[in-house]
């Protein structure tokens, strides 16, 4: 590994302040299981993709962690792990969903270093992205891979140049019950809505959300949901612990009688963003949902555009969107 | 003169073989390379041995002695004993090298080639020498002159340590050694490297092209590095039959994913090097090292510590890093720390190769196997390889097919080099051979467990007349189908929805292949103290199967005592072992189990003779015919309270009682181990899903020493096997030759989640002529069944055949899309 410099601030206000004197070439820390044991052991960089000089931890920022739930919805502290999200029996009266994408993700092992930022934040899944000597589009080379090569987990949705898939189950959920992210910086705080969070490669290749540099994601708040909101969650992974969604879908709305009346279907697994299925929605919108999820399933064939080898994923994203809409239902 | 032989070329090339000296034949009986085949490759180094017999010191049929048959009961042999080094495996009490550290230290890291082929044509090492905490930067630009033609493995192509000409990306080339693994991971990245990038061949059947480059002065098209003379019984052109089918079946290249990285800590200790080595066979390592270093085999000393994170075959030898590590010790005069990245692990060492089977079988209605055409391509990577014979195994010998033709075709790619992995060939053999049978089955309408019984063979190597002993293979298929009630399970082709979209299926393949039987050579020593206690030496390697556990029971009934008084050491040290062969071929029972075996009868006869002296007198004179040992007492027969203990007839005796083994395996069997699997599966058809829901394996296993160790073994073969059914496969890119997933994530083995909740198994003991106590080996066996039974269950669910493994999503629901 690439050697480096190490801080350790203890406010917001510090590392907000470290993070912008230091500039690009520091990255924030957290449970690091991306970013030390992932991007910087394996050598993942390219032009547009220096390795960081420094790390600013900010799991030494006590008012990062904790999670705080009031009428109006749930607070989440950047740096609350993964492990505390499944635990919490707050969360998981109101935001099953949330409990579950949680869950869903890698081994207890990982849930327990891993944060809710640093799981918003890891960089995608992609192999060549990931391997050292592929000098792709995505890290500041003039290549895709993807398109000519093993493309079997890749995008089906939603691509512009580069074929990631954004790798974040929390985010998917999250975007489904509509949080949005309060984040601090040298100019002081802004809110962002998850609607709003994520950067597609056809507007910014390097990145995959607005969070600049010098930002530090403070926490993210959930609101309530509507009385009665059904929720589920699934996540397909081809092996049982230690893997990334091949596809996942978070579904959350209300309905009367099982009449669809307001709420989000969101997809991970599928495209460079957590993607949200409104084609699937508005065909649902004031419809009976299980007579209608078969035929509201099938709306995703309309948007997706499928790669040499991973049209299978249009089948299965298609299977699961049905599932889990039924499964909201039970 | 040359230092060395090309154990590959003796068996690929038969101008080769016929030119070798006296002195090269001793060579190649030393070689780790040759050793290995002898383990996992007896297709290859059979014609071998039989043609040169004298050469490589092989008993002709006939000539060696039929061991001792013992019959039960016994006090011992067939009770389930657990691990005797069990509790150091699973807690951190075991030494493990990738744990050892040494004062002084320094870690190695090493730049590897990018580019699947390449000329490098400048190395610049200056930035990263000058780094504070390098040691040293080892390169072909300042490798001490003495070892620039060393070359590890068999040629042409040629490995050296560093080549000029680089044929795989992985290929080194140049090592640091630092201070601390950081600084030298750190430090590589500082190397510039100038390559001149040069045509590569992935494809493995672009590489059996006529027009395909030529990368080494090749008589051969393309890559080919040997097409074996092919076998051909009865007329297989001129044959005829009611129903004749025509396959393609493949497999993908697989990893072994052992969980203890390869590393070493070596010194010199004056000069002499003392190498802490993940190895499956420490004399082999020394032998290869020895080769290298070009330094007597007594100045190198290997220790396997007993307690390694497995192997299944690719850690037999050396391979180029660990030469490296010795020469950089040498150089800096300090212990060398070289521990291989996962990635590293992935890509340079071996894997069970890439196949291609191209299968014609032709069968009557009735249900006679009329002939069978088949011809194997295996790709062995960037190396002068084999493999694609070793398929020929169960081809040959499972049934009886009347008229046969087997090929065998083994081509060179820039890629993955291939080698054993808990069997090299055989699976893929059973694999094509098996999913024929399932197909033939199918098109004339017959159960596939009565086509199976009723075209085996049982008799033995039908072109040599050579017998199997005692073969099981017809209570396996029996005992399987019984386990698994066949009879109420089995169901038309998708008749059997549990669920919306998710079907019950049901199949089984049968298995023969050459491992288990055993080798030379055959030692071991048994040393019997004066306090009666009893110690096993041997140099089998533990590396996980658990064989010492084996040997000390084996030990324990051979000598007549009980199994709490015998020890054998977790280690090897290649200072005081003779070497027992490598710990694969699942031949360790067989191999290193034999020796022990005949050590502990020869000490057993030493101790009579003692104790008969002890108990004759003036007035009776006791020989050592009269005595028997049991439960760690010597007696009279015919008067048992006439006794003596152990430790007195060591006593009088006046030291230590030392057996060992003089032992050579008779060459009048066609050892062979047998099985059948039956497996029912859940098909989602929606997400392409494959659930084995319940798993039966019936393995004949001679007779069984440890039942609690076979069942094990068979399991552990059943869930890294399964892996390879249901996702595993190492990728390449076809355009960079760069591997894909070549980490722990990407190419996805199974977890404790994904595999069956049990693993049902079946001991059938059909006792051997050649084995201990009848045994036959298990460690490979069990690879080979799952593919085939799984996919037969697949069909039975769905309707579809699953010709390439392993069965994915994507080439599940892209079949599926063909049959609904």
């Amino acid at each position: 590994m690439k050697g480096f410099e190490l801080y350790e601030p203890t406010t917001i206000g510090e590392a907000v302040e470290t993070l912008n004197r230091l500039g690009s070439g520091a990255k924030v820390l957290a449970g690091g299981s991306d970013l030390v044991s992932g991007v910087m052991k394996d050598w993942v960089e390219g032009e547009g993709m220096p390795l960081p000089d420094a790390l600013v931890d900010v799991t030494t920022i006590p008012e990062l962690r904790g999670i705080r739930v009031d009428e109006n919805g749930a607070t989440i502290g950047a740096n609350t792990t993964l492990t505390e999200i499944v635990e919490s029996a707050e969360l998981t009266s109101q935001y099953p969903l949330l409990t579950e994408s949680a869950r869903s993700v890698a081994s207890s092992l990982i849930r327990n270093f891993a944060t809710l930022g640093g799981n918003i934040h890891q960089r995608p899944r992609c192999w060549f992205f990931r391997g050292h000597d592929f000098d792709c589009l995505k890290k500041g080379g003039d290549f895709c891979f993807s398109v000519g090569g093993d493309n079997r987990y890749h995008a089906i949705i939603g691509s512009d140049q580069c074929y990631i898939v954004h790798p974040s189950d929390t985010a998917t959920a999250l975007l489904a019950l509509n949080a949005r992210a309060r984040i601090a910086g040298p100019e002081g705080e802004r809110t962002v809505a998850f609607d709003d969070y994520f950067v597609s490669p056809g507007e910014d290749i390097l990145r995959e959300n607005i969070l600049r540099d010098n930002e530090l994601m403070v926490d993210v708040f959930v609101p309530a949901p509507a009385p009665g909101t059904r929720q589920s969650w699934i996540k397909l992974k081809n092996r049982q612990v230690y893997d990334f969604a091949l596809v996942s879908v978070a579904a959350a709305f209300t309905e009367e009688n099982e009449v669809w009346t307001a709420g989000r279907i969101v997809m991970g697994g599928v495209a460079p963003v957590p993607y949200r299925a409104t084609v699937i929605e508005n065909q649902l919108q004031g419809a009976n949902v299980r007579d209608t999820a078969r035929q509201a399933a099938a709306q995703i064939r309309t948007v997706a555009r499928p790669m040499s080898q991973n049209a299978y994923k249009i089948d299965i994203a298609q299977t699961l969107v049905e599932r889990t809409l039924l499964e909201a239902l039970a | 003169m040359e230092s060395r032989v090309d154990a590959l070329r003796v068996v690929q090339d038969p101008a080769y073989a016929a030119g070798l000296t006296d002195d090269q034949w001793r060579m190649l009986s030393d070689d780790p390379e040759w050793n290995l085949m002898l383990g996992e490759y007896s297709e290859m180094v059979e014609p071998i041995m039989e043609r040169y017999a004298a050469k490589l010191g092989v008993p002709a049929r006939g000539a060696a002695p039929a061991p001792r048959q013992e019959a039960p009961p016994f006090n011992v042999i067939g009770r389930s004993i657990p691990r005797l080094h069990g509790l150091g495996v699973v807690t951190s009490l075991g030494r493990y090298v990738q744990n050892m550290r040494m004062n002084g230290m320094l870690f190695t890291r090493t730049l590897r080639s990018p580019y699947p082929h390449a000329r490098v044509t400048a190395v610049r090492t200056e930035a990263a020498e000058r780094m504070p905490g390098v040691a040293a930067v080892l390169h072909r630009g300042n490798l001490p002159p003495e070892y620039r033609d060393v070359r590890l493995g068999s040629g042409p192509p040629n490995r050296y340590l560093f080549s000029e000409e680089v044929f795989q990306v992985g290929a080194p080339i140049a090592v640091v050694a630092a201070e601390s693994e950081h600084i030298a991971d750190e430090a590589i990245h500082r190397i510039e490297v100038d390559y001149e990038r040069l045509p590569a061949t992935l494809d493995m059947m672009e590489g059996a092209g006529p027009f395909t480059l030529k990368q080494w002065d090749n008589a051969e098209d393309g890559t080919i590095v040997s097409i074996t003379p092919p076998l051909v019984r009865g007329n297989p052109d001129g044959a005829t039959a009611e129903v004749t089918l025509d396959e393609v079946l493949t497999k993908s290249t697989e990893q072994h994913l052992a969980l203890e990285l390869t590393n070493s800590l070596m010194y010199w200790d004056q000069d002499r090097l003392i190498v802490y080595y993940t190895t499956q066979h420490s004399h082999g390592s020394r032998n290869a090292l020895s080769q290298a270093l070009r330094i007597p085999a007594n100045r190198i000393r290997v220790v396997q510590p007993g307690y390694m994170g497995s192997g299944y075959g690719y850690r037999a030898g050396i391979d180029l890093s660990e030469v490296h590590s010795a020469i950089l010790a040498r150089i800096t005069g300090r212990p060398i720390k070289t521990m291989y990245t996962r990635e590293e692990d992935f890509v340079t060492r071996t894997h069970r190769p890439e196949f291609r089977n191209e299968m014609r079988l032709g069968v009557d209605r009735g249900g006679a196997v009329r002939f069978g055409d088949f011809r194997v391509f295996a790709n062995v990577g960037a190396q002068r390889g084999g493999g694609a014979n070793g398929a020929w195994y169960g081809l040959q010998h499972l049934y009886a097919i009347p008229d046969l033709r087997l090929e065998a075709t083994d081509i060179f790619t820039n890629s993955f080099r291939s080698g054993p992995y808990r069997c090299v060939s055989h699976p893929n053999g059973t694999f094509a051979l098996e999913m024929m049978m399932e197909r033939a089955a199918d098109a004339i309408g017959m159960d596939p467990v009565e086509f199976r019984l009723m075209n085996l063979n049982e008799d033995g190597n039908i072109e040599t007349g050579r017998p199997f002993s005692n073969p099981g293979i017809r209570d396996c298929i029996t005992a399987a189908r019984d386990r698994i009630d066949w009879a109420n399970v089995r169901h038309a082709t998708r008749a059997r929805e549990v669920s919306p979209g998710v079907f019950h299926g049901v199949g089984m393949a049968a298995h023969a292949c050459s491992h288990g039987g055993g080798t030379n050579p055959a030692t071991g020593q048994v040393i019997v103290n004066s306090d009666g206690s009893v110690q096993c030496v041997s140099a089998s390697n533990e590396i996980g199967p658990g064989q010492r556990t084996q040997m000390a029971m084996i030990c324990a009934e051979a000598l007549g005592v009980p199994i709490e008084a015998v020890s054998i050491t977790e280690y090897v040290d290649t200072d005081n072992t003779t070497d027992t062969g490598s710990t694969t071929g699942s031949r360790q029972t067989n191999t290193g189990g034999r020796g022990i075996y005949e050590a502990a009868i020869d000490a057993r006869n030493q101790l009579l003779r003692y104790a008969a002296e002890r108990l004759s007198d003036d007035a009776a004179q006791v020989s050592p015919d009269d005595l028997d040992i049991q439960n760690g007492e010597i007696f009279v027969r015919d008067d048992p309270s006439t006794r003596l203990t152990l430790g007195n007839a060591v006593q009088t005796a006046g030291f230590s009682i030392l057996g060992r083994a003089v032992y050579r395996q008779d060459t009048d069997w066609q050892r062979t181990a047998w099985a059948a699997h039956a497996a029912e599966v859940e098909v989602d058809t929606g997400l392409g899903e494959v659930k084995v829901t319940r798993y039966v394996a019936a393995h004949d296993v001679g007779r069984a020493i440890n039942p609690f160790a076979l069942e094990q073994q068979i399991e552990g073969g059943v869930v890294m096997a399964l892996g390879a059914v249901l996702g595993e496969e190492l990728l390449v890119d076809a355009g960079t030759g760069l591997p894909v997933n070549a980490n722990m994530l990407d190419y996805r083995a199974l977890s404790i989640l994904d595999v069956p909740d049990t693993i049902e198994t079946i001991l059938v003991e059909r006792p051997k002529a050649y084995g201990v106590f009848g045994a036959h080996g298990i460690g490979e066996p069990p690879m080979a069944p799952p593919a085939p039974a799984v996919a037969a269950a697949v069909h039975n669910a769905v309707g579809v055949w699953m010709d390439d493994m392993p069965i994915t999503r994507e080439k599940l629901l892209t079949a599926l899309r063909n049959v609904r």
